[in-house]
């Protein structure tokens, strides 16, 4: 073969692989969508038409238990306001501020707290929540924007505020982020099933539920989840080890209430107890040895029930503390 | 023979490179496969736009931050406008007499509970209450301590609420989502219909 050939062929080539990066400059943009200022709108990265948010006016003592948007705006000096926020069992509460007109140094004031906490009870108690007390509350005054959006850590959160110049007010979008492994949960229903899972982690986990109510454990796993049952997965009850409590109290911490019962030994089959307390705690105390899950039923009391106590029932005892 | 050859050939790459990048786009506008970038994990891109999706014909304003004298401002768009949006009955999808009956219940339900509610904590005397101080102490040399002591002081960190009326409360905001939930299964259903 000639070297011309070559070289003709060589030039052959390079024209093919020319064009065929040519055939891939192709631009289809439709006419009615050719906008030069498209790219300054904010429309690119606004959520899907279909996704509506939902609107609505915050009250001074309000409670919110969906996502959206919510507005106060005081009418009048609003001194003494707070909403509490809840979501599902396996949910976390994300607070973002939209928009907050108020007069920090006049004495307003807007704060988050992580959790609820009621008469000076918190749930989850201190011992339970991985902050400390200071630390869960976050106050807009102080941190303004640089903590813009705010996460709960447990399915609960509630704000505190004043405004005091009519006029004044906020804007907060609420949505929620899954959690894989809820820890501490406050109950929306009074009635209802859940299973407390505990993997390989140091911590206490609580439900709560503000009902008296009747509960009933299905199912306690203390130690390997494949079935090898440990005889004494741990030291015992008395504090020590991991082990599932029941408590009981007319208050929201649950470090201040009653422990009714305890379980440190794994079993499958109902054990049920009735509790006329106004708040219903299952914790687990968990080493981080061990993967735990207690699976549990609860259903509200009826009134004769509540008027009527017998069997397993702890109604006097906290009534007695009322 | 060979030097015209490889001019020629220079010549035709020139001219049939294709102008970088390279790249091929399909674009429709604002597609649904646009990568929607998280709205909140930038807590400090404060212009980053807001979305707003009952209003998807109106360019957004951008966000603008401003410090007047004693107060903080968080504005969107119009700096002569009131800083708490208004809101507006209609904007709400579940604007009808049942719910405007329904709010109106829930208004007056919360008007009677703030008078019966007592005065909220002010002596900081739950166990939240130290904690507070102490984080407030903690902060240190800062010029507006007097006033922020003074603000924590009187800020109420605890609610005094009976379980009774929490309860209440928590039976409102559960036939809200109710009633929301039905609503959105109401327009998924007439969107499959069609």
């Amino acid at each position: 073969m000639s070297s011309t050939f070559k070289l003709q062929c060589h030039f052959i080539l390079i024209l093919l692989m020319a064009l065929r990066g040519e055939s891939r400059h192709l631009e289809l943009r439709e006419r009615a969508d050719h906008d030069p200022f498209l790219r300054f709108s904010a429309n690119l990265k606004r959520e899907p038409a279909e996704e509506q948010l939902y609107r609505r006016a915050l009250r001074c003592l309000d409670m919110v238990s969906l996502q959206g948007q919510f507005t106060f705006t005081a009418n009048r000096p609003q001194l003494h306001c707070a909403a509490f926020f809840i979501g599902e069992p396996e949910e976390f509460i994300t607070i973002h501020y939209d928009l907050v007109s108020i007069d920090c140094q006049g004495g307003d004031f807007l704060k988050v707290f992580d959790g609820w906490i009621l008469k000076g009870e918190k749930f989850p108690s201190s011992q339970d929540h991985p902050l400390p007390t200071a630390e869960r509350y976050i106050d807009f005054c102080e941190s303004s924007l640089s903590r813009r959006s705010i996460r709960s850590s447990q399915n609960v959160a509630m704000i505190f505020f004043r405004v005091q110049e009519p006029g004044n007010g906020f804007t907060l979008t609420v949505k929620t982020k899954p959690n894989l492994f809820p820890c501490n949960v406050i109950s929306q229903t009074p009635n209802g099933r859940f299973t407390l899972v505990v993997p390989h982690q140091h911590r206490n986990c609580s439900f709560s539920v503000i009902y008296p109510v009747a509960i009933k454990i299905s199912d306690l796993t203390l130690g390997h989840l494949n079935g090898l049952q440990l005889k004494k997965s741990s030291a015992g009850c008395g504090g020590v080890g991991d082990f599932v409590e029941l408590l009981g109290g007319n208050g929201l911490d649950p470090s201040k209430m009653m422990p009714l019962a305890e379980l440190c030994y794994p079993f499958h089959g109902p054990a049920q107890m009735k509790i006329g307390c106004d708040n219903t705690v299952v914790r687990m105390v968990s080493s981080g040895k061990h993967t735990n899950r207690v699976t549990f039923e609860y259903r509200q009391l009826e009134p004769y029930e509540l008027e009527n106590p017998n069997g397993n029932s702890i109604r006097e005892l906290c009534l007695s503390h009322l | 023979m060979r030097l015209p050859l490889l001019m020629s050939a220079g010549l035709l790459l020139v001219a049939l490179l294709p102008c970088p990048p390279c790249r091929a786009l399909l674009s429709r506008g604002p597609a649904s496969g646009a990568r929607q970038a998280p709205q909140y994990s930038q807590p400090l891109d404060f212009f980053q736009p807001q979305p707003q999706p009952e209003q998807p014909q109106q360019p957004q304003p951008r966000p603008v931050l401003l410090r007047m004298g004693e107060e903080y401002f968080l504005r969107l768009g119009n700096l002569n406008q009131s800083p708490a949006a208004p809101v507006s009955p209609t904007s709400s999808p579940l604007a009808g007499g049942s719910r405007r009956s329904r709010d109106k219940a829930a208004a007056n339900f919360f008007r009677a509970l703030r008078q019966q509610l007592p005065l909220p904590r002010r002596s900081l005397n739950s166990p939240a209450g130290p904690g507070e101080r102490g984080a407030e102490s903690t902060l240190g040399g800062h010029q507006e301590a007097p006033e922020r002591k003074r603000r924590s002081e009187e800020a109420p960190i605890s609610l005094d609420l009976t379980f009774h009326l929490l309860r209440e409360v928590l039976d409102i905001a559960k036939a809200e989502q109710l009633a929301q939930q039905a609503h959105s299964n109401r327009k998924l259903m007439e969107i499959i219909g069609k």
